[in-house]
């Protein structure tokens, strides 16, 4: 069966495999994980003719330096962080044919945060949970070929004799460093002030440096915040947006712990997480209030 | 019980917001109905909430919500198939990081503090913080500890722990705030097993103080793959 290897020469600023994530051992405390911008993910094992669900890397700000033995087919979707293979761009949203000794380098992140690499065939990478998401509960000892170092090789198994290369057809999505993003109200928002509330939508947010897979910090604090009664530690989902004593929000993302004890004011809509996935440190955003039906099918 | 939107593809239930072993059993025993219903994807009990998060392609908020509703859940204190789980503890300064500390803070000496730990039996009400981390409670109000000012970067794995009437456990090295008294040989979380995370809520657990060689055997047999859990059976 012919196989192919990724050598990483360099490591990239935080390189990961990701999947799906292991969705359903949040009773026990375990975080979902997985790919932050899930369609890019998708999209990426789409155009390689991967099944839903198979390992890819996904790539932030500054990537890898990757060096393949063996031949095979590779697509990038998500960030756009100028890829070259031998020194030569090439497309993203598209099949690549990669052969023995050819290199991927990333150079500047044009657009976007996350860029997603997918490999066609069966990746050789150790499961926890059901997951290959690089593991944020003892990783190196769960998913150890899933956090990238340098040295690191995987191997993809691929079985497919002829290139079945799908063309995209859609539309690529446009990255902006100032978004707006959609909220549904959240269980403690009702307890939010007429003042905060007018400050919540007026505002424009930063995105603060601590922006990471965990959680995104926005920098900017909502006046007037006084909540009358401590939350009791209860559940958080990624999307659910707190707010901490002193007023500061945070995003809790796909590395996200599984609960907490802050007041949860709203949470992202799921079409709008993998926007915001794409946002980096320094990025502008808006919240904009939509009802809880929104993205659902009671809405069609 | 309240049921919420909570994002468009999980609901919140809010049950009255104390912290109690009534409510909480009640909390256990809904998760284990709604995590059956059509569309559900996972849920998270915690202390006096339930968070279910669903598929938004099979289901939606206005119907799982009317299932949820036709739920039974019964009023008695539900003591089904409840186990007590004995837990070893080295409450040795060397590992009670804090003791010293709590002795002034309480107003106790540490023998009278290690004696009103160990004679209580503490309920597992969820888990959380961090993989395997089992929030217990409630302490005998003369255990009631205040958080430290400055949380530790890293707290040892098995560091059994007090904040407010809550005790827990290091499942990991984990950075916290909780006052340390002492230490625990044996694993609360074993990445190993399917299911990794060893204590379960509603489980009712008893701690018990062991010396430094019974706490070295423990951890042999712990390494060896020989411990096995003392669990009694009500």
């Amino acid at each position: 069966m012919p196989k192919i290897k990724l050598e990483f020469i360099k490591t990239g600023l935080h390189t990961s495999v990701q999947d799906l994530g292991r969705l359903g051992n949040q009773a026990y405390g375990i975080p979902v994980n997985g790919a932050m911008d899930k369609s890019s993910y998708r999209l990426a094992n789409d155009l390689v003719g991967n099944k839903p669900g198979s390992p890819v890397l996904e790539i932030t700000l500054i990537g890898p330096e990757i060096r393949f033995q063996g031949s095979g087919q590779i697509a990038i979707t998500g960030a756009n962080i100028s890829p070259m293979i031998n020194g030569r761009r090439v497309k993203m949203y598209n099949p690549i044919l990669v052969n023995e000794g050819d290199r991927l380098k990333f150079g500047k992140c044009l657009r976007g945060c996350r860029s997603y690499l997918a490999v066609r065939g069966n990746w050789e990478v150790k499961k926890w949970l059901n997951s290959a998401s690089a593991s944020t509960v003892d990783g190196k000892e769960l998913t150890p070929d899933s956090i990238i170092q340098e040295g690191s090789v995987i191997s993809v198994h691929d079985s497919s004799k002829s290139v079945n290369a799908r063309l995209f057809e859609g539309k690529k999505p446009s990255y902006s460093s100032n978004q707006t993003i959609r909220m549904i109200a959240g269980p403690e928002y009702e307890q939010l002030t007429r003042n905060t509330i007018e400050d919540l939508f007026r505002k424009s947010f930063s995105i603060s440096q601590d922006a990471d897979r965990m959680g995104y910090r926005l920098n900017e604090s909502l006046v007037d915040f006084n909540p009358e009664n401590e939350v009791i530690s209860s559940g958080i989902v990624p999307g659910t947006i707190q707010i901490t004593n002193s007023g500061l929000p945070i995003i809790l993302m796909a590395d996200g712990q599984t609960s907490g004890g802050y007041f949860r004011m709203g949470n992202v809509i799921t079409e709008d997480l993998d926007k915001l996935a794409q946002m980096k440190p320094g990025d502008q955003l808006r919240l904009k209030l939509v009802p809880y039906h929104y993205n659902s099918s009671e809405n069609q | 019980m309240d049921v919420l939107p909570y994002g468009d593809s999980a609901l919140l239930i809010n049950f009255e917001q104390v912290v109690d072993d009534k409510i909480n059993s009640q909390v256990i025993e809904l998760s284990t109905l709604v995590n059956k219903l059509d569309g559900v994807d996972y849920t998270v009990p915690a202390y006096c909430s339930l968070t279910v998060g669903y598929n938004n392609i099979k289901t939606n908020f206005s119907q799982l919500s009317k299932e949820i509703k036709t739920l039974e859940v019964s009023n008695s204190k539900s003591q089904r198939s409840q186990r007590t789980v004995n837990i070893p503890v080295c409450y040795d300064s060397e590992y009670g990081l804090d003791l010293i500390e709590l002795e002034e803070l309480l107003d106790l000496s540490s023998k009278e503090i290690i004696k009103s730990h160990t004679e209580a039996t503490y309920r597992v009400y969820m888990l959380g913080f961090v993989a395997g981390f089992a929030y217990m409670g409630a302490l005998p109000e003369k255990l009631n500890s205040p958080r430290k000012n400055e949380p530790r970067l890293q707290v040892p794995k098995g560091s059994v722990g007090l904040a407010g009437l809550q005790t827990g456990i290091y499942p990991t090295d984990a950075p916290g705030g909780w006052q340390i008294i002492g230490r625990t040989p044996i694993l609360t979380f074993d990445p190993a097993k399917e299911l990794p995370a060893v204590l379960k809520p509603g489980d009712q657990i008893k701690f018990y103080s062991i010396n430094k060689e019974e706490f070295e055997s423990i951890s042999t047999q712990v390494e060896n793959g020989k411990y096995e859990l003392e669990v009694s059976n009500a």
